[in-house]
């Protein structure tokens, strides 16, 4: 006997990532969702981030890890609302961890959400956290094939960031081949160079979170 | 290992298919997976085997149809699969494209055996 059932297999992360949606439209909270290899450098491009951010900035950060709230002690330095989220062995966060984080936050207090992912590129592809963009994190001390050996993730991000650009002179790391591996995989693809230890960059990350928050405010 | 997840929700959705059938054996499942979902079938199924030992889906065999990652042309709207992810236009060697096929993970149809006699 045979059944049809035509649905998607993750139809319950889709229904509640659309839920989180929802309701980012309803208060105005414009999400990313950063995602890269461990090691990359989400945590310290995020420090370096909401350093640069006026006090009064409606800012707030939920941060993914297998175990240990150390990413979250590292981020509450700057001084705005910081949770993390501990999966146990679960290798990405997924829309029903996201909403449970929310739960005892005001979104009215909140104009911009960072969620920063397990450090994976495979997995957190797979799973909608109602996010308006995915950004990518790559870092020049990684190869510059990384977007062909995991293309999914360039395919679905909206922004590469290539982080740790000050190592440059120290890796053999060919910038001009990473950034045309990307857009080989995903054309037209943005690209943000930073260094989180020279601060660098971070101007037109900021541009960009700007330009693109108040594109999805008009959507 | 996200596939132990994805496996986990497609045993779910099978069991409610069995218990909908008076908990009759789930024989085959058929899942559509695009080449960009970022799940793979092998792991996958070894997930399945794992976890649907001393239940009605044991033995259960995945018929997987493979979905290629489908490209629209920006510009002159021609669709394309993009061959070894180059994915600019064939036709107008366009650099902007949306992504129109490739991201799918679907649960199309269970196969279960007929039902036990009431």
């Amino acid at each position: 006997m045979r059944v049809d059932v035509e649905e998607k297999v993750l139809s319950e992360n889709d229904k509640l990532a659309l839920g989180l949606r929802e309701r980012y439209r309803e208060h105005k909270v414009f999400c990313v969702n950063l995602i890269s290899s461990p090691g990359s450098g989400k945590t310290a491009l995020l420090e370096r981030t909401l350093e640069a951010l006026p006090k009064s900035a409606k800012v707030a950060v939920l941060t993914g890890d297998l175990q240990t709230e150390n990413d979250a002690r590292r981020l509450a330095k700057a001084g705005f609302p910081v949770k993390q989220i501990t999966t146990g062995g679960t290798c990405h966060l997924d829309a029903s961890m996201i909403i449970k984080a929310l739960a005892d936050w005001d979104l009215d207090a909140i104009d911009i959400l960072f969620v920063e992912n397990v450090g994976n590129l495979v997995c957190p592809t797979s799973y909608d956290l109602g996010e308006h963009a995915k950004i990518v994190v790559l870092s020049v001390t990684e190869g510059e094939d990384k977007p062909l050996k995991y293309p999914s993730i360039f395919a679905v991000s909206e922004l590469c960031i290539v982080n740790k650009v000050d190592l440059l002179p120290y890796v053999p790391f060919d910038l001009a081949q990473a950034i045309a591996n990307a857009r080989q995989v995903h054309p037209g693809m943005e690209v943000v160079e930073t260094s989180c230890t020279k601060v660098q960059g971070l101007d037109a990350w900021l541009a960009w979170i700007e330009r693109r928050r108040k594109q999805a405010m008009q959507d | 290992m996200h596939e132990l997840s994805i496996a986990s929700a497609i045993l779910d959705r099978a069991k409610a298919a069995s218990d909908e059938n008076g908990g009759a054996r789930v024989t085959k499942v058929g899942l559509r997976i695009g080449e960009i979902s970022g799940v793979d079938a092998d792991a996958l199924t070894f997930g399945i085997e794992a976890l649907s030992k001393d239940t009605p889906m044991q033995g259960m065999v995945l018929e997987v149809e493979l979905c290629r990652r489908k490209q629209r042309c920006a510009a002159c709207a021609a669709e394309f699969e993009p061959v070894g992810f180059q994915a600019s236009c064939p036709t107008c060697h366009g650099e902007q494209s949306e992504c129109i096929a490739g991201k799918e993970l679907d649960v199309m149809f269970f196969e279960l055996e007929d039902p036990p006699c009431a």
